[in-house]
């Protein structure tokens, strides 16, 4: 009974099905193709990790963040909440449920400015970050009940560090697999797998890539090799991708065929944005 | 918010106000917890997340259907057995406890099951207002031995003593230590802290474990099944160790007459902190065997 991931909300409510996650992106996939879709969130993500960094949140508040984001779109289509508001609405929740401490409105809208007008210029051209904190509060509000209250969640870096020291390669392994998680946030692994096997995953990449043999090792943890493997792959598919995909010349075209809420607001009219669109059921 | 009528205030703390409620439409009771939303703080307070977190993670557990009147009546989260558990949960996930974790004292919350019983049933969200809404449950243990009149119901002490083994068994599992465990309504002064206290701790022992809650159990435990009555109260600390020797001294049925009819207040009443029973192993005795299976889920 022990407090543990097997008891947990994030085991019991929030490891998803692929075939259900497909189902929801249905409705998004009519503005533009899977790929599109794909591209749309590693983009967000990335906003959520170069925003958290800005606020030099660690690293298990970014995890946390992109994982709120990412069950948010599960079960949300993109025409429900401006991902741009959805982003940083996250690494604000995040930051308070892993006990960082407040961080003041005018710092949080002011970083929010700052990461856009710096690092994602080249996606909102001349443009600033377009929210109040007003409207933040409220997202967090929708954020909050969209995840039915479940905000503990459970990430694989914990287990990855376990299993590299029983496995004494840490100067070998670690550091690449670690890597290889922070990458794997960027997929859907996260709501499907729970972290452990996401930790293998990692592990047993960064053994092929740093060519050491660990199949003994696999053997005895008697796993399910099938997840591993399943789980692998979803992250090559990643790097695959990657290699020929340019997000800063790409991404304005994605964004501007990406199913958009009703209303987004523009620089030039921040205070009239209407609430969110609450989540469709 | 229309959902509710609300019918009484229970209790106003620090971040704001309990109400006591009833459903329109389907007449259930529930507790209501509004917490004020200032629009200059922090959006939904980090005191409100916290009780979210861990009323969600332990509702998810099946442990308790709950058995903590903190939070409702006692707002000083920051030190109650729900901060200490919240800490806990998040400790499994590799976050380290708060520095001054050991030294919160516990002994503002009463883990009690006489309770109102929390459940998180539902957050509603409204302008500057986020409302928790509770399961609520009004079982006042000294109003029903007021009406039974000294005989309680043996199926009453089962359900209530297991359910507070299995709330043990859970903080016990999350290295969590009550430490200062008793019927609330019992809570008149300062010597009756000594009524629930083991034998080693009188004698000075400065290493607690889980044991020392299993020895309050013992007597509360033996309370109930007396309808109420105290079993070791003493007067100041070599009183209490008098009483208790006098009782256990040596563990049979002539020096105990009671022990045939509520089967192992010994296992509990232990002297030595090391031989006593821990909840989890409490549990599956003969005494609960008769509880339904969906109570013990």
């Amino acid at each position: 009974m022990a407090a543990n991931f097997w008891l947990s909300s994030h085991c019991n409510q929030w490891l998803l099905d692929r075939e259900e996650i497909e189902l929801e992106r249905q409705r998004d996939y009519q503005y533009f193709k899977e790929e599109d879709y794909k591209k749309f969130h590693i983009f967000f993500i990335n906003f959520i990790q170069a925003l958290g960094e800005h606020m030099k949140a660690r690293q298990q508040v970014i995890a946390t963040a992109t994982l709120y984001y990412k069950r948010f779109y599960a079960r949300n289509s993109l025409k429900s909440i401006d991902s741009l508001l959805m982003a940083p609405t996250c690494v604000y929740l995040a930051h308070k449920t892993e006990e960082c401490g407040v961080i003041s409105q005018s710092r949080f809208i002011t970083a929010c400015g700052a990461v856009v007008k710096n690092k994602f210029n080249f996606a909102f051209p001349g443009d600033q970050f377009p929210y109040r904190m007003t409207q933040v509060l409220e997202c967090e509000f929708f954020l909050l009940e969209m995840m039915d209250c479940c905000l503990i969640v459970y990430h694989p870096y914990r287990p990855l560090t376990q299993y590299v020291a029983d496995l004494g390669m840490e100067d070998a392994i670690l550091p690449i697999a670690w890597r290889i998680l922070n990458d794997s946030l960027r997929t859907d692994v996260s709501l499907i797998y729970p972290p452990y096997q996401i930790a293998l995953a990692a592990i047993y990449m960064a053994c092929v890539i740093q060519q050491k043999d660990c199949k003994q090792w696999f053997a005895e943890l008697s796993v399910d090799m099938d997840k591993i493997l399943e789980i692998t792959q979803e992250i090559l598919q990643l790097y695959e991708l990657w290699k020929s995909y340019d997000e800063r010349t790409e991404i304005s075209a994605i964004l501007s065929r990406s199913p958009k809420p009703k209303v987004r607001p523009t620089s030039a009219t921040p205070g009239q944005t209407p609430s969110p669109v609450p989540p469709e059921s | 918010m229309q959902k509710y009528e609300k019918l009484e205030k229970i209790g106003e703390g620090t971040y704001g106000t309990v109400f006591k409620a009833k459903h329109k439409e389907t007449h259930e009771i529930v507790a209501l917890k509004r917490v004020r939303l200032d629009e200059d703080e922090e959006g939904i307070p980090s005191s409100a997340l916290r009780e979210i977190c861990i009323l969600k993670e332990l509702k998810h557990k099946n442990i308790v259907r709950y058995l903590i009147n903190e939070g409702i009546e006692d707002n000083k989260f920051g030190n109650g057995l729900l901060a200490k558990l919240y800490f806990s949960v998040r400790e499994a996930r590799g976050i380290p406890r708060p520095p001054d974790f050991d030294n919160r004292p516990v002994h503002r919350v009463h883990l009690t099951f006489l309770l109102h019983l929390l459940r998180l049933h539902d957050v509603m969200h409204s302008e500057r207002r986020l409302t928790l809404v509770f399961e609520y449950c009004d079982q006042d243990l000294k109003k029903y031995f007021d009406s039974c009149q000294g005989e309680v119901d043996t199926a009453v002490v089962k359900s209530f003593m297991f359910q507070l083994l299995r709330g043990l068994a859970f903080c016990h599992s999350c290295n969590v230590l009550h430490r200062d465990l008793k019927p609330q309504n019992l809570l008149i002064n300062k010597v009756v802290t000594l009524w629930y206290r083991p034998p080693d701790v009188l004698m000075g022992a400065k290493l607690y474990s889980t044991s020392i809650d299993m020895w309050s159990a013992g007597c509360i435990f033996a309370e109930i099944a007396n309808g109420g009555r105290p079993l070791f109260p003493g007067g100041d600390v070599d009183d209490q160790l008098r009483r208790i020797f006098k009782v256990l001294g040596p563990p049979n049925e002539e020096t105990w007459p009671n022990a045939s009819k509520l089967p192992d207040y010994k296992k509990l009443l232990v002297l030595n902190p090391a031989q006593r029973i821990s909840a989890e192993d409490a549990m599956p005795h003969h005494f609960f065997s008769d509880l339904s299976p969906s109570f013990r889920a």
